[in-house]
């Protein structure tokens, strides 16, 4: 590593001219309020492409909540990927992560009855096993979920 | 010229939790990359600091910084950077040309920045002060978009240029996104190979994806189109690349399909 990397940079190397910031967080918000939050459309942009990106955003949460509580897809089975539409769309993603997205998602289908009240245990190996994890793998060779 | 910090790299993939020992035992793997945001630079995986101790270059890949957002770059998120940069002795550290948060509400993925005059000196601005926290280069890729701005005045590669000139950032070019832009949006993969400063490149990324109504999603989740492979020909018929990196992020195959799809890859960049 290096720390001489930073080349001489041209003139005008300071912040942004007056106004640019601002307008570009005005223009991002609206943009993404219509992806993630149930906004309407910003003129100007194609409403059938926005539709496309915004179910793709909705899908990669998905994806991501389904890794993190495997417990919930086993639970939901075939209507995991449409209670997770329901929850997601128009609301969007929590701060705190895809860890917050999964137990918003989570609380939300406790509160519909649609799961146990009491709270889920972490998926896995237990906690004691954990430190061992590296050992288990490489003793067990197949590591992967699918294949 | 090559960018700084990147060297030659070789051939690699994006070393995951899930494949961490698939990747340590996989033959040909030159360098790796992790997601930053999935490490801890105090308490790295074991993994990561074996192939550390084999010499295997780890470059931190970002993907929460939003460096195209309005606002400056999260100091923290730049200091976690930095710190993974120097816990993995990494030649160099890349995010994207995207915004991933705006108006308090975060997009879980990369979206693209319109690509104006005025935004360019907002992203050039947030560019230098990622820079000046880092302690090596940074490499910005390009990404896979599913729709345009109506304010767009330049290609992403007319302003992935200028903003090389501004900054002197690097470019970790994605064949697999540019095959996604020509999908679905229209926009020639070999005309973007044209349009970008490959001089600057610091390494490549391809992966395989979905195609869904016809629209290509690229969900790094399946075997590379040889479509994909094409543009990484293309491109390596204009530059040879530093380093070009296999993405897989989930629906892991077994390790010899990996393999067989590292193979591919050294085939495509061969074929010139």
């Amino acid at each position: 590593m290096s720390d001489d990397h930073a080349r001489e940079t041209p003139a005008g190397a300071g912040d942004a001219p007056a106004g640019a910031r601002e307008a570009l967080a005005g223009a991002q918000a609206v943009l993404l309020a219509a992806l993630v939050a149930g906004g309407a459309a910003p003129p100007g942009f194609d409403e059938g492409r926005l539709r496309i990106q915004a179910a793709s955003l909705i899908s990669k949460r998905r994806g991501t909540v389904a890794r993190v509580r495997p417990d919930l897809v086993a639970l939901l089975g075939g209507d995991f990927a449409r209670e997770f539409e329901a929850y997601a769309r128009g609301r969007p993603k929590p701060p705190g992560g895809s860890r917050a997205d999964a137990r918003d998602f989570a609380d939300r289908l406790r509160s519909a009855g649609r799961l146990p009240p009491e709270p889920e245990t972490a998926a896995g190996a237990p906690r004691w096993l954990r430190p061992f994890r590296r050992v288990v793998k490489l003793l067990s060779g197949a590591v992967r979920p699918t294949g | 010229m090559t960018v700084p910090g990147s060297g030659s790299l070789g051939v690699g993939i994006g070393w995951r939790p899930e494949i961490d020992l698939t990747v340590e035992r996989l033959p040909g793997v030159d360098f790796v990359e992790v997601v930053a945001e999935n490490v801890r630079p105090e308490r790295l995986p074991e993994s990561l600091r074996v192939l550390r101790a084999r010499g295997v270059p780890v470059i931190p890949h970002g993907v929460g910084l939003g460096v195209g957002g309005a606002e400056p770059p999260d100091p923290a998120r730049l200091a976690h950077l930095a710190a993974c940069a120097r816990a993995l002795d990494a030649p160099l550290v890349s995010e994207h040309l995207a915004f991933v948060r705006a108006g308090g509400m975060e997009a879980g993925h990369l979206l693209p920045v319109p690509r104006t005059r005025a935004a360019l000196s907002v992203v050039a601005a947030n560019v230098r002060r990622a820079q000046a926290a880092l302690p090596v280069p940074l490499a910005l890729e390009n990404v896979a978009a599913l729709f345009g701005w109506p304010e767009d005045e330049m290609t992403e590669a007319q302003f992935l240029g200028e903003l090389v000139e501004m900054t002197g950032v690097g470019l970790l070019v994605d064949v697999a996104n540019l095959y996604t832009n020509q999908v679905n949006l229209g926009l020639s993969a070999t005309g973007a190979l044209d349009g970008l400063p490959l001089s600057e490149l610091a390494y490549v990324h391809v992966a395989g994806g979905h195609s869904h109504h016809g629209v290509w999603h690229d969900t790094h989740t399946a075997h590379v189109p040889g479509e994909v492979l094409d543009i990484l020909s293309e491109l390596c018929a204009r530059v040879d690349p530093p380093g070009v990196l296999l993405e897989w992020d989930d629906d892991y195959p077994s390790d010899a399909a990996l393999e067989a799809e590292l193979g591919r890859v050294r085939g495509a960049m061969a074929r010139v």
